[in-house]
């Protein structure tokens, strides 16, 4: 990248929560070596050979004993990589719908900081992606809702690309371990007046990304979920 | 005495006795279940209570009176179930956590270790 910063790619993490991910897993990760930025592989209790897959990559491996959900296996990435003095830590899905291409874009804002947070995004110009009407449809829902309680009108809901200075990493403390962690980072980020950004990425679901995925009606649950992160936070 | 007071006395009693074999050894929760248990039998023996209560509050019966009171009592119930469950997953998840993290391994580094152990 040709930007005048002095962060070494020792201060980047990218942090991928897997479960169950043996088809994928050892192809995501290679894609990413040529980026030579610290990996860290949270293996959310995976039954299958993820494990074995990764044997010989130079990424972290981090395994929880029982399977606490993505939101758990995200913050256990975020606290290891808090632990090695990350600068910029970034979540990625380890299913192969997010692209490698998109990370220095991702990444640009923080080293010129223009931003804490910068939040991929399916529907800004330029981005690209397949999804279908009705997921599509379920994410304009979830716009609604982050706004209805953070006043943020995004132009995407509950997309894992993401990237984190320090200073918003350690201010998440995610509670939420299944899939209400990603409406939980909208609320901390807007309760700690951190700045965010979004920038286009792309994403593309094949068939196996969408069975790995969250199903539209899945949505009404993590709802629910964030209805009751608010009665309970 | 009618049949169903009879039924509801006796489920009462079931219910102080066991309430009594758990909480036996805690003075406080024993005290609360005993005075549920005797305020419970008391609506039972006399009916006429809930029913003048009932009439002061605006409700027709009785029965009414306690139906409302117990949908508030479950929905508190639930909330402090609820509650509690959300505590202990939490509680879960952090010592999932730290084991996780202080056994966390660089994977390429493993495999050599272990090829190194094999051929010592």
């Amino acid at each position: 990248m040709n930007l005048n910063h002095n962060l070494k790619n020792d201060g980047i993490y990218i942090i991928i929560p897997v479960f169950n991910e043996q088809q994928t897993i050892r192809k995501v990760v290679e894609s990413l070596l040529v980026l030579h930025y610290n990996i860290v592989i949270v293996d959310d209790g995976s039954t299958d050979a993820t494990e074995d897959c990764l044997v010989g990559l130079p990424v972290f491996y981090i395994r929880h004993e029982i399977n606490l959900g993505q939101g758990a296996a995200l913050q256990t990435g975020i606290e290891f990589a808090l632990s090695r003095e990350a600068e910029i830590l970034i979540s990625f899905d380890g299913d192969g719908q997010h692209q490698v291409a998109d990370l220095a874009r991702l990444i640009e804002p923080l080293l010129l900081h223009e931003a804490n947070v910068v939040l991929g995004s399916r529907f800004l110009p330029a981005a690209t992606t397949n999804i279908s009407f009705f997921r599509k449809q379920a994410i304009f829902l979830g716009r609604a809702v982050h706004f209805l309680f953070t006043g943020l009108w995004l132009s995407d809901a509950h997309n894992g690309l993401r990237a984190f200075d320090r200073q918003a990493a350690s201010v998440l403390e995610l509670r939420e371990n299944r899939m209400a962690h990603a409406s939980e980072i909208l609320f901390k980020l807007h309760s700690h007046q951190l700045t965010i950004k979004e920038v286009p990425v792309s994403i593309l679901y094949s068939m196996y990304s969408k069975s790995k995925g969250q199903s539209v009606f899945g949505g009404i649950k993590i709802f629910l979920d964030i209805l009751l992160n608010r009665i309970f936070e | 005495m009618t049949a169903i007071q009879v039924i509801l006395s006796f489920g009462l009693l079931l219910i102080g006795a066991y309430a009594y074999k758990k909480f036996r050894n805690s003075i406080v929760d024993a005290v609360t279940m005993g005075l549920f248990i005797l305020a419970g039998a008391t609506l039972v023996i006399f009916p006429d209570i809930t029913s003048s209560l009932a009439r002061a509050l605006g409700v027709g019966r009785g029965v009414d009176l306690i139906f409302y009171f117990c949908i508030l009592f479950f929905i508190f119930i639930i909330l402090k179930l609820y509650a509690r469950i959300r505590r202990l997953e939490q509680m879960m998840t952090k010592v999932i956590r730290n084991n996780s993290i202080a056994g966390a391994v660089k994977v390429s580094e493993k495999h050599v270790v272990e090829k190194e152990d094999k051929s010592q």
